[in-house]
């Protein structure tokens, strides 16, 4: 909740002001009834006509005058504090944003993107009606029934207290209605979670669903689901319509005893009938305070559960950051280094690396042979930290890569990840999204290099043009080569592909794989591959089975030994040869 | 879950096409559709309607009578009578409108219920190409999130709507009665109100469209940051996107700045115009009660203003208002229930192209035969994934389709059971057509296993039974006790009644095939297709199964997709496909004698089963 008055006092300008205009706000709205009041009181008097006239008169631009200072005056207020919500909701998101973007990978393995959207949409918005319309309501409320109160106390105090009984019993009927209404509001959330749950797993099903003719069944099911949500929400709507209309009851009960107490006193000559006017006129004032005390408290429940969820995410510390006094060379030569390492991801007891030893020296390109799940993927995650060794340790350039600073160190690599990732930006934004800096030579050039250069041509708007949600308009093989060429634009000193020529055919894989041999020219590179075609022209193959190096060595020496590796060779070209018999 | 709610527009006044269109009448008609069963309650609410207007009406009229007749006349006679009548009024209005509130939401819920079961059946009676096109959550959203923003319309919208209009005319009718030029003085700023009321709705309405925009913007740029954050991170990307970020989330700002203005300008401007004419009744009323001096003690006379008048018309005047003030706020409410109004119709005129046929044949006589002729099929139009398929499969015949991945052997067993419809070909159940067969019919003599098992959440044994309570507790044990699933199941501390969790999670990969094996079985189909699975088990549960699929074939027909040597060596023939073509069929003697493509994919095979390592069928698929 700290965070909350670290927001308020960043704008405690715009509040205190706000605040300002509001009580000036409401001293304006006070003294209308009190204008009517004045009027009637002529009026009934004993004045002679055209001086009463003159008189009402006054009280009549009076009353204008403020209603347009008041206009003037509530704008104002409602902007500055609204404003302030905005602002608040401003830099709450873009806080967490940079947060969230601190965070590593071990945090979203976790976390359903669903949930996380959830938190940014829906809790921000809850703070930012807390701080917005909420504060308004939070000052206006009791501002208001004060206000009315004193003057109405001060016009005639047992008639004022006569008139307020009703108040305190509907806050004591609210307090309880409003609690079932909440509690039945949660049941109400969780049957439709029920439901729509249901719907999911129905459509993801659907094959097994259709298979066994089981949609009537499913439908039932469904029905009964449907049924119990609905009473639910019935017991809610239920609720509202007992606690709503019981709120504006409130004032009518009020004028009912202004209208026969108020009326007998006046009757009586003890009151004017410019002050009964006027007693009615302040309890239509309260009415609006009065229903926004629900509002008010619904506000702030959900604002605080909001805040406390968002506190909960900004209380994740990044597992992953560069240290204190970091390692930052000016140049990095490009040898990485792996120490029995050992992997397994936090809290889960299956260990995906098992003592793994490589030394790859700068220059050399090390290929990396395995099956889907033998733990190759995760090789490629820890030279650039997106996870840390669970034991052992990597290093780059002789030292650990937990020493060294992060940016430096992820800035000398370039990875290929094994799902080609885009932005819905255009062509051109995804290859230089990380170097920002890129001249259009330098684009061509990476394009060429992952065998883009031909497709360019079929885009309508060539590097320009913008390739939809993801890159749905694109091949899952241009998706790869795209990829590939944002990474080839860093030219980077070390450069990973994981399996990331899955996708094209053979033909354009060979292809691809030569224009890199350029790039990969006094560069390290690390290829990892299920397909023994992408690893062969690698210096040095290391084939990885069940977490653990299992071969290594020369593509001649491998085939040599006769074990995994020749097996895989002998199988890919019997499957060569097969897809050659179409 | 469905995507993120969009972000609901809490300062109201959020007006947008100024009347209703030709499409806005054509989502009333649909809703009509589910209003319609429900008819009483429609008449109830909205007969409920003008009796609410009425009570809200006739209170300033009564305290107007309590002034002039008692109040102001120095009178108490009678005093007592106008409040009761005032309370009588008051506690009808609430009474009524509790009634009214509760019945219109009973009007909404049943026939979003209605609705709701409309969208699922419509959604689960698609086709399957249907699905391959829709995501999921999209589909939820539409049985969900939009059914709810419908139901906002009946809880905030259109039918108070109704009301309020009744209301506003019932004061200026009543108020023309009471006293037509002070009426006209009272009115005097509507005009005025209403010319500045347009400029800024017309002023924010630019707003509202670029806060749409730009928090649709922060939001998909949000969600594609979040999922593709490992990219962020290894391209060391976290500055520039915080940058860009920060741009769109300034930008999303000072639009709501501006927007906040203006609303804030309309919201005091409808209360600023309602205390000016406060002030114009004090003054043109005060001409009018000094014009008639005798008013004080007698106001029955005609053309009579008593203070009561006064204090009606004050009273009349703040009623007005608030609708007003309401107006544009349920006007958005309306426009967003019509814009889900129109997903979801939209969704519920969609026709599943592959239907029942309207006459289908009788179900023919089981034998358990299958023909395949000259079928061919594609998914994508002008890419064949089957190019003229024929084989047949003699009733009690096991046959076994071989070949690599994208040889078109999945895509048969998609064939079999009617999920898609082919482009030209035949295929005959029974000897007769798929297409001429009644769906439920068809699907009930062939059971289709598919590689990828699917558990839904409940029971093991709701997953064996899906729903069908014609299958008994002993069928479900004894299904399961020849697919072998008895030995884990009857272990667990709940036996058959074991939860399972979503997708089956709890189980592990061989123990959620046993179980789709005793579903199968449990169903006693006459043809059984199954897609083995490749995914890795242990040796002992690979026994299992082995020997689970055997029993499964038992004294039926069946084409299975196969992996498993064992299961391929043990079929009566077998079939090998090789880019959609049928390129060899005989047994697997005969095969390995021809020396052409089984051949070779038996010695892909047979290497990795010789091979040390734990037997992984799905080296095949994977290296080929």
């Amino acid at each position: 909740m700290g965070r909350l008055w670290n927001y308020m006092r960043r704008y405690r300008a715009r509040y205190a002001v706000g605040g300002a205009a509001l009580f000036a706000t409401a001293t304006l709205v006070m003294a209308i009834p009190k204008l009517t009041q004045m009027s009637f009181d002529v009026l009934a008097g004993d004045l002679p006509s055209d001086e009463k006239l003159r008189l009402v008169s006054g009280y009549a631009l009076t009353v204008i005058f403020i209603a347009i200072s008041q206009a003037v005056v509530r704008t104002w207020s409602r902007t500055l504090i609204f404003n302030a919500g905005r602002d608040v909701e401003h830099d709450l998101r873009g806080e967490l944003y940079d947060h969230l973007l601190k965070l590593h990978q071990g945090y979203y393995q976790r976390q359903r993107t669903g949930d996380l959207m959830s938190r940014l949409v829906n809790d921000i918005g809850a703070v930012r009606m807390l701080l917005g319309p909420g504060f308004l309501t939070f000052i206006n409320t009791p501002l208001y029934c004060v206000y009315a109160f004193t003057l109405m106390m001060w016009m005639d105090a047992r008639l004022t207290l006569a008139a307020v009984v009703p108040f305190p019993i509907v806050l004591v009927y609210m307090r309880r209605y409003m609690k079932a209404l909440m509690d039945a509001s949660v049941r109400t959330q969780e049957r439709l979670a029920e439901m729509s749950s249901f719907g999911q797993e129905t459509l993801a099903g659907i094959h097994v669903v259709k298979s066994f003719s089981r949609e009537e069944a499913r439908a039932r099911r469904f029905m009964e689901l449907n049924e119990l949500y609905k009473d639910q929400a019935m017991e809610v709507a239920r609720l509202r319509a007992k606690i709503f209309p019981a709120i504006r009851a409130v004032s009518s009960l009020g004028v009912l005893i202004v209208l026969g107490l108020g009326g007998y006193e006046v009757v009586h000559k003890r009151m004017t009938l410019g002050a009964l006017v006027a007693f009615m006129g302040y309890l239509q004032i309260l009415a609006w305070p009065i229903m926004a005390v629900g509002f008010m408290i619904a506000l702030w429940q959900r604002g605080k559960a909001a805040l406390l969820r968002l506190d909960g995410i900004f209380d994740i510390e990044p597992g992953i950051a560069s240290p204190a006094s970091a390692y930052s060379p000016d140049t990095v030569r490009g040898n990485v280094t792996f120490e029995h390492v050992d992997f397994s991801h936090d809290g889960e007891d299956t260990t995906i690396l098992h003592d793994i030893t490589i030394n790859i020296p700068a220059g050399t390109t090390l290929g990396i042979l395995g099956r889907t799940g033998s733990g190759k993927s995760t090789i490629a995650n820890l030279p650039p930290r997106l996870f840390d060794a669970s034991k052992g340790r990597v290093l780059v350039d002789g030292v650990d890569v937990r020493e060294w600073d992060l940016e430096k160190l992820r800035g000398a690599i370039g990875v290929v990840p094994q799902d080609p990732f885009l932005f819905s930006t255009t062509i051109a934004r995804n290859v230089s999204f990380g170097s920002p800096n890129l001249s259009d030579a330098e684009m061509a050039v990476a394009l060429e290099t992952a065998g883009l250069g031909t497709d360019l041509a079929d885009f309508p708007s060539g590097s320009s043009t913008p390739i939809g949600e993801r890159g749905v308009t694109l091949s899952g093989g241009q998706k790869q080569r795209l990829t590939l060429a944002r990474a080839v634009a860093r030219t980077p000193r070390i450069l990973i592909l994981d399996d990331s020529l899955s996708s094209v055919d053979a033909a354009t894989e060979r292809r691809i794989l030569e224009s890199l041999d350029d790039l990969r020219r006094g560069r390290t590179a690390i290829v990892i591959s299920h397909r023994v075609s992408s690893v062969i022209r690698a210096d040095r193959i290391a084939v990885i089975d069940d977490g653990r190096i299992v071969e290594q060595g020369t593509h001649a020496e491998l085939v040599q030994q006769g074990g995994l590796y020749a097996d895989l060779w002998q199988r890919q070209r019997l499957t060569e040869e097969l897809e050659a018999m179409a | 879950m469905a995507g993120p709610a969009p972000e609901p527009n809490t300062g109201g006044m959020a007006a947008e096409a100024p009347v209703l269109g030709t499409r806005d009448l054509a989502m009333v008609a649909g809703m009509w559709r589910y209003i319609a069963p429900h008819k009483s309650l429609f008449v109830a609410s909205v007969a409920l309607l003008p009796l609410i207007s009425a009570c809200l009406l006739v209170q300033p009229w009564i305290i107007k009578q309590a002034i002039d007749h008692c109040i102001a006349a120095g009178t108490t006679d009678g005093l007592g009578w106008w409040v009761l009548a005032y309370g009588v009024a008051f506690a009808a209005e609430f009474a009524l409108l509790y009634w009214q509130t509760v019945i219109t939401m009973l009007l909404a819920q049943r026939s979003l219920a209605d609705l709701r079961l409309a969208i699922f059946r419509k959604i689960t009676s698609m086709d399957t190409a249907f699905y391959d096109h829709n995501p999921v959550g999209r589909l939820v959203t539409r049985m969900t999130t939009d059914v709810d923003v419908i139901n906002e319309m009946f809880a905030a919208g259109a039918i108070t709507m109704l009301m309020d209009a009744m209301t506003l005319i019932g004061i200026i009718v009543i108020m023309f009665m009471l006293h037509a030029k002070l009426t006209m003085a009272a009115m005097a700023t509507l005009p005025v109100m209403l010319i500045l009321v347009d400029f800024f709705r017309r002023k924010a309405r630019v707003f509202y469209r670029l806060i749409r925009d730009r928090i649709a913007r922060i939001n998909s740029y949000l969600q594609e940051s979040i999922s593709g954050m490992a990219v962020v991170h290894l391209f060391a990307s976290e500055k520039h996107m915080s940058a860009e970020f920060g741009e769109m989330n300034s930008a999303y700002r000072d639009a709501n700045h501006w927007s906040n203005i203006y609303e804030a300008a309309l919201f005091s401007i409808v209360e600023a115009v309602s205390a000016i004419s406060t002030a114009a009744i004090l003054w043109y009323g005060a001409h009018l009660v000094i014009g008639e001096p005798t008013s004080l003690t007698s106001s029955t006379v005609a053309g009579a203003v008593g203070f009561g008048t006064l204090v009606a018309f004050m009273e009349y005047i703040n009623r007005f208002f608030v609708p007003v003030r309401d107006f544009s706020t349920k006007y958005a409410v309306l426009q967003s229930a019509i814009a889900a109004c129109e997903k979801v119709f939209g969704l519920l005129e969609m026709e599943p192209k592959l239907v029942n046929p309207t006459d289908p044949v009788p179900a023919p006589p089981r034998t358990g035969t299958i023909e395949f002729e000259d079928v061919w099929f594609s998914y994508i139009p002008g890419e064949p994934v089957l190019r003229g398929v024929s084989f047949r499969v003699g009733a009690g015949e096991h046959v076994a389709i071989v070949g690599a991945t994208g040889s078109g052997k999945t895509t048969i067993t998609k064939l079999l059971a009617r999920f898609y419809d082919i482009d030209s070909g035949r295929i005959l159940v029974d000897g007769v057509d798929v297409r001429e067969w009644d769906l439920r019919d068809l699907r009930r003599r062939i059971v289709t296993v598919l590689q990828d098992v699917f558990l839904f959440s409940g029971t093991a044994a709701e997953n064996v039974r899906l729903g069908n309570d014609n299958i008994s507790d002993e069928e479900v044990r004894s299904a399961a006790r020849a697919v072998h699933a008895d030995r884990f199941l009857e272990r667990l501390p709940e036996g058959y009644d074991a939860p399972v969790r979503e997708r089956g999670n709890n189980f592990s990969t061989g123990q959620r095939q046993l179980l789709s094996f005793a579903r199968a079985l449990a169903y006693k189909p006459d043809i059984l297709v199954l897609d083995e699975a490749t995914s890795s088990v242990d040796h002992d549960t690979e026994e299992l199964i082995q020997d689970a699929v055997a029993r499964l074939q038992e004294g039926r027909t069946s084409l299975v997709i196969a992996h498993r040597l064992a299961t391929i060596e043990s079929a009566d023939r077998i079939v090998v496909l090789h880019h959609g073509v049928l390129r060899e069929s005989g047994t697997h003697e005969e095969l390995m004698t021809l020396g052409g493509l089984y051949a070779r994919l038996y010695l892909l095979q047979h290497d990795e089963e010789t091979h040390p390592a734990p037997a992984r069928p799905e080296l095949v698929d994977e290296i080929a």
